[in-house]
């Protein structure tokens, strides 16, 4: 066994975990962040995609103990207070979703690209999303979705509030 | 969870290569993981002890020196390649080949390293590195050797590794400011996919050579023997190397295609590539 520490969403974890268990299984099974979804386990479809450092990468084919000392970022980490992300919306406002079992790995490759590149041609939104695969959309309505959400300039906003990640549950102690 | 091994995290290349003798057969070096771990997944590898080289610093390098060629650490990811500013101008075969391995998720993990270790015939690392005599530092616990890339696979999914050696960097000769490098990939849907045929070329005007190697109709990665520039027209130059490239391949039938289309395509294949070479632009 391995105790690992590492930050999720901001929030700091530690935990103990075997050499064999997956980023994905501890993301969902160990801390029941199930957003991050399992589609073919061997990095094909997308579906488990987080960002490990900032960088989208497939949760399936990385091992729990190398997220130790790293930052990871998962759908949960997109809704703030109760709020959607101006991207999440952008999903919604252009109908992108529709079984909705690829979106919150779309929406983190999503969130990649806008912070490498916010102002990403169509090419671009394809390249990045090449990773995903989804099988209701036909990826119209999806790259409809991240042009918007670029096109709002607003996700820029979003990810300077992830970046600045003080431990939220921390936030109001002073003031009580 | 996968498998049944444990998994250690090395900070010298001295422990890992130590690591992998004592480990025999059973410890594995693990950089990526792209490959392994889907192999372990599915059953075809059962490794007691997962070497981890990506905590060793000096692994992770990449560097591009006036004259002095590149040197790029073994777990430098793809994505790092396929991005780096100075490849892009003076390798653009190995950026461009870089780019078509599968997506940018798995790039941001998978390293040039475990792609060439990995030995896989449709390797797409492979050619654009042969093309311009790269060699391969490795290091193991009798102390380091250098290996020509040509020679290095020694058959499907097969190396000339020995027992506790791993590939530490790969060098790539400094490049001529005239020459060129192009790579082609041809697969079955514009999405990611491994090649039906991939190949790559260089062409240095100085030498009056052109060097081509082309991938997944061999069980290696193939390089031609170099060919005289010489005073040939284009038309002249591409059907010589299309009529070598056609008498060095032994292609299988495959999921990704039968040996009679990579027969048939690799000839279009080379002709264009040496239309891209010479002329900056993909041709017939």
């Amino acid at each position: 066994m391995h105790t690992i520490s590492f930050h999720v969403n901001g929030e700091p974890q530690t935990v103990r975990v075997a050499a064999t268990m997956t980023l994905l299984e501890l993301l969902r099974d160990r801390l029941h962040l199930t957003g991050t979804k399992e589609g073919c386990g061997i990095g094909e479809c997308g579906a488990c995609t987080v960002l490990l450092n900032g960088a989208p990468v497939t949760a399936c084919l990385i091992l729990a103990v190398e997220a130790d000392e790293s930052t990871i970022e998962t759908i949960e980490g997109e809704t703030r207070n109760g709020q959607l992300s101006a991207l999440q919306q952008a999903f919604i406002d252009a109908g992108a979703v529709q079984c909705g079992f690829c979106t919150p790995g779309m929406i983190m490759s999503a969130r990649g690209l806008l912070r490498r590149n916010p102002e990403p041609t169509d090419e671009e939104i394809i390249e990045a999303i090449a990773g995903n695969l989804c099988r209701c959309t036909g990826y119209e309505a999806i790259i409809d979705a991240i042009r918007l959400a670029a096109a709002a300039n607003r996700a820029r906003e979003d990810d300077s509030l992830l970046d600045a990640a003080p431990p939220r549950d921390d936030e109001g102690a002073a003031d009580g | 969870m996968l498998g049944d091994f444990e998994y250690v995290r090395p900070r010298t290349i001295e422990d890992a290569c130590k690591l992998l003798l004592d480990g025999g057969g059973e410890a594995l070096a693990y950089a990526g993981g792209t490959d392994l771990l889907v192999d372990i997944r599915n059953g075809l590898r059962a490794p007691k002890i997962l070497v981890d080289l990506k905590k060793i610093g000096e692994l992770d390098r990449l560097e591009t020196r006036n004259g002095d060629g590149t040197v790029i650490g073994t777990a430098v990811p793809l994505n790092r390649i396929a991005e780096d500013a100075k490849l892009r101008t003076r390798l653009p075969a190995l950026s461009e080949a870089a780019l078509t391995i599968a997506t940018y998720q798995l790039r941001n993990r998978a390293t040039i390293g475990g792609n060439l270790c990995n030995a896989s015939p449709a390797s797409d690392s492979i050619p654009p590195l042969l093309v311009v005599g790269a060699t391969l530092h490795v290091e193991g616990v009798d102390g380091p050797r250098n290996v020509p890339l040509d020679g290095f696979c020694t058959g499907v999914k097969k190396t000339c590794l020995k027992m506790g050696e791993i590939v530490t960097g790969i060098r790539i000769p400094p490049l001529e400011e005239e020459s060129r490098t192009a790579f082609l990939k041809q697969q079955r849907i514009r999405g990611h996919d491994l090649a039906v045929v991939n190949l790559a070329g260089a062409l240095s005007p100085s030498e009056g050579s052109l060097r081509i190697a082309i991938g997944s109709c061999n069980p290696t990665p193939l390089l031609l023997d170099p060919i005289e520039t010489g005073s040939h027209s284009l038309d002249a130059l591409a059907d010589e190397a299309a009529r070598m490239a056609e008498a060095a391949i032994a292609p299988i039938s495959d999921v990704r295609a039968s040996a009679e289309y990579r027969r048939a395509i690799v000839p279009v294949l080379v002709r264009r590539l040496v239309a891209k070479l010479m002329d900056g632009k993909e041709g017939a």
